[in-house]
């Protein structure tokens, strides 16, 4: 039963303490970015555009990984087909704009029952047994061969050439001199209001008690008259139509390709851990720290030392706070 | 904390499932002669891996359709698929495998790393291996004596496409002088860079400004293009992969930095047939260095007619190559008479094909490495939704475009 406590903490005390590690957090990105700007000794045209240019990839990844917070914190568990079910909806998506005509931000909202119904059944006909019994390393490995599946099943139907679609709003705008496209700008906006509706639904609705309630004590909702399994099903549900938005929104600046949402499967664990289990404020405050710290990073360590960066901000985090940002306990 | 420590099962139990392998088998009856074919053809390279395997087995259906190998009394070509899955230890299983399997000779991979490896199996098999793509210089480095490759290495590629720069700014009167250099993290980009810096120098290009971006987890280039541009280079040169490419046409496009182009050594994305789409009006004018199939060769073309009405996509560069590849060790069969691997060694070690599928200085002749000595670069450049070759002269099928400002 200690799982079921962990696991279910975050979202309720996000409400309590909310407001604290955000001003940390806060402060702390604001003084580094200062002293980069003061002491970094680069030009600093460059500079806002890598703050810009990192923000919108920070959008990015929460919008990947607040899917994934759900499922990882709520359910626990282990999702290792985030990615690969990213990738299937910006094939969903790719399909729909390429088949019938339809714009891709239309095709982004039809694609998210589509992956909404996908995220039901895998929970409710592969996982709800295995989550069930508590165990871990079971719905691990079923969510590692979902991930194989999509992955070769994408290949069997679309091959492996690069697609892509393109973006009806082609164009960007100047911010403080930075460059940011229209497209990115879209992403951006979506994963805050991704962010901001999944909170109010877990916070408002009787929804969002009855998931908070069986994180905290699975077995108590199930006594008190909530229906477990159907509350998993819908949750992975929920995940997976986050990840439907993310998907969409990132298609029009990706190319697609069977594989190409694995790479964020990684980071967006390192993001939901760093923000805390479950917490959907926690993954979109980690996205945008990891984005930050990955660009800006990048100005300094450039290549693969600006990853080095981001798993060196991780492992602070975690010593420092090892519940991650918005974690409980 | 239990949690993470199953996203660590996790990750090791990802690494771990390398091991699961295609078998197509191959027969080693005496009137058909097998060749393994090692590609990517699952994974993330899965497309151009797929495509390269199509490349070969048409290659094969070609020669066998003509009568098979004449000098074996007409046997026929037999192709043995192998899946590297993109990973060396997997390549490198399965070259044992084919070998095993009674392969006379290899193809393959695409991939550096693979086939490194690769070539290895091959040279303790005494099994020839013709590498159709894979472009770091160390794989010949190894004094091997049964790997030859097709296509020019790094080195050969960096020097040529300095050469083919410098000479396209004094065909069209604006020397180039300052150049900014982007290129993927890796022996790849390191190599090609270090070649063009090296070739840059030496024929009075002054500046060479070297910023380097990962191979994973780069979904976006603003910065790093952004840096580029703050040194107002002439050009600006990028050497890496498709989706990089496409990122960095799109990041040049949009920052709208005042250049003479933008110009692709060795690089996955500029001359691919996807790119133009891929790109929209951002790929317009970009310039690429590259190994090309030659455009103008009417076998070339009919052998991508072909292709495309059989298996439904085009035929990419790559997928040339591997169709030049088993067309090597045809040729190597005919020459030596005879299907035993050390006899084939031989016969390729001496070869020459006149007729190279690609736009290559000459006929395909192995130096004592097994580098193709004709291997070289053209220059192609995107003209409206087609990739066209524009430098040089020779090979031109549009005329080029330069300067070549990036579209806004």
């Amino acid at each position: 039963m200690t799982e079921a406590t962990t696991r279910g903490d975050g979202p309720t005390r996000v409400v309590r303490v909310g407001t604290h590690p955000t001003t940390v957090v806060a402060v702390t990105v604001v003084v580094l970015l200062a002293a980069v700007f003061a002491v970094g000794g680069k030009d600093s045209g460059l500079v806002t555009q890598s703050i810009v240019t990192g923000l919108l990839l920070g959008g990015v990844y929460a919008l990947v990984s607040i899917g994934l917070t759900l499922i990882f914190g709520v359910l626990g568990v282990v999702n290792f087909a985030q990615g690969s079910m990213l990738t299937m909806s910006m094939y969903v998506v790719y399909a729909l704009v390429a088949g019938p005509g339809i714009p891709v931000y239309v095709a982004t909202l039809l694609a998210i029952p589509v992956m909404f119904l996908f995220g039901m059944m895998v929970q409710h006909f592969l996982l709800n047994r295995l989550t069930s019994t508590g165990s871990h390393e079971g719905p691990l490995l079923v969510t590692l061969g979902i991930q194989l599946l999509i992955a070769n099943v994408l290949l069997m139907i679309f091959t492996g050439r690069p697609k892509s679609v393109g973006t009806p709003v082609d164009g960007s705008f100047e911010v403080f001199g930075a460059i940011a496209s229209y497209s990115r700008i879209i992403a951006f906006v979506g994963a805050v209001l991704v962010g901001v509706a999944l909170t109010l639904v877990l916070r408002r609705t009787s929804l969002g008690l009855s998931i908070r309630a069986v994180a905290a004590n699975a077995q108590g909702a199930a006594l008190v008259g909530v229906n477990v399994r159907r509350v998993y099903a819908l949750t992975f549900g929920i995940g997976a139509a986050s990840v439907a938005v993310a998907g969409g929104l990132m298609t029009p600046f990706t190319s697609l390709t069977p594989s190409v949402g694995e790479q964020f499967t990684i980071l967006a664990f390192v993001i939901v851990v760093l923000g805390g289990l479950g917490s959907v404020l926690g993954a979109t405050i980690g996205g945008l720290v990891i984005g930050l710290v990955q660009t800006v990073g990048a100005l300094y360590l450039p290549g693969t030392g600006s990853l080095i960066l981001v798993f060196a901000v991780f492992v602070m985090v975690l010593f420092l706070r090892p519940q991650g940002l918005y974690g409980a306990k | 904390m239990k949690k993470i420590a199953s996203v660590m099962t996790a990750l090791v139990v990802t690494g771990g499932l390398a091991a699961c392998g295609s078998s197509d088998g191959g027969s080693s009856d005496s009137d058909t002669v097998t060749i393994g074919s090692i590609h990517p053809t699952s994974g993330p390279l899965a497309g151009v891996g797929g495509l390269m395997d199509d490349g070969a087995k048409l290659a094969v259906a070609d020669i066998n359709a003509a009568g098979g190998i004449k000098a074996l009394d007409g046997a026929q070509l037999e192709l043995a698929g192998g899946d590297s899955q993109g990973k060396a230890e997997v390549g490198q299983s399965e070259a044992q495998r084919l070998i095993g399997d009674g392969a006379v000779a290899l193809i393959g991979t695409y991939q550096s790393d693979v086939t490194q490896n690769v070539a290895a199996v091959a040279e303790r098999g005494r099994v020839p291996f013709v590498i159709d793509v894979a472009v770091d210089d160390k794989i010949l480095e190894q004094g091997y004596k049964y790997s030859f490759r097709v296509q020019p290495d790094a080195t050969s590629m960096g020097t040529s496409g300095a050469d083919s720069l410098v000479k396209i700014g004094q065909d069209k009167g604006t020397p180039i002088k300052t150049v900014a250099y982007l290129h993927i993290e890796g022996a790849f980009g390191d190599s090609v860079f270090d070649a063009f810096k090296k070739e840059a120098e030496a024929q009075g290009i002054t500046t060479v400004k070297e910023i380097t971006y990962p191979g994973t987890n780069f979904s976006d280039a603003t910065t790093q293009v952004r840096e580029a541009a703050s040194i107002n280079p002439d050009v600006i040169v990028a050497t890496g992969y498709f989706p990089d490419g496409v990122l960095i046409a799109k990041a040049v496009s949009e920052l709208g930095p005042d250049i003479q182009g933008l110009y692709g050594i060795a690089n996955g994305a500029f001359d691919d047939g996807s790119f133009p789409a891929a790109s929209g009006a951002s790929g317009q004018n970009v310039l690429s260095a590259n190994y090309h199939y030659d455009a103008n060769n009417e076998r070339v073309t009919d052998i991508r007619t072909r292709f495309e009405a059989k298996y439904g996509k085009p035929m990419e560069t790559a997928s040339i190559l591997s169709y030049q590849a088993v067309e090597v060790i045809a040729a190597g069969l005919e020459k030596s008479g005879s299907d035993d691997p050390e006899k084939l060694r031989e016969a390729i070690a001496g070869i020459e094909i006149d007729d190279p599928l690609l736009a290559f200085d000459g006929p395909i002749t192995f130096d004592e490495r097994g580098q193709n000595e004709n291997a070289t670069v053209i220059v192609m450049q995107v003209q409206g939704d087609n990739v066209e070759q524009v430098f040089p002269q020779e090979v031109a099928t549009k005329d080029l475009v330069f300067p070549a400002a990036p579209a806004r």
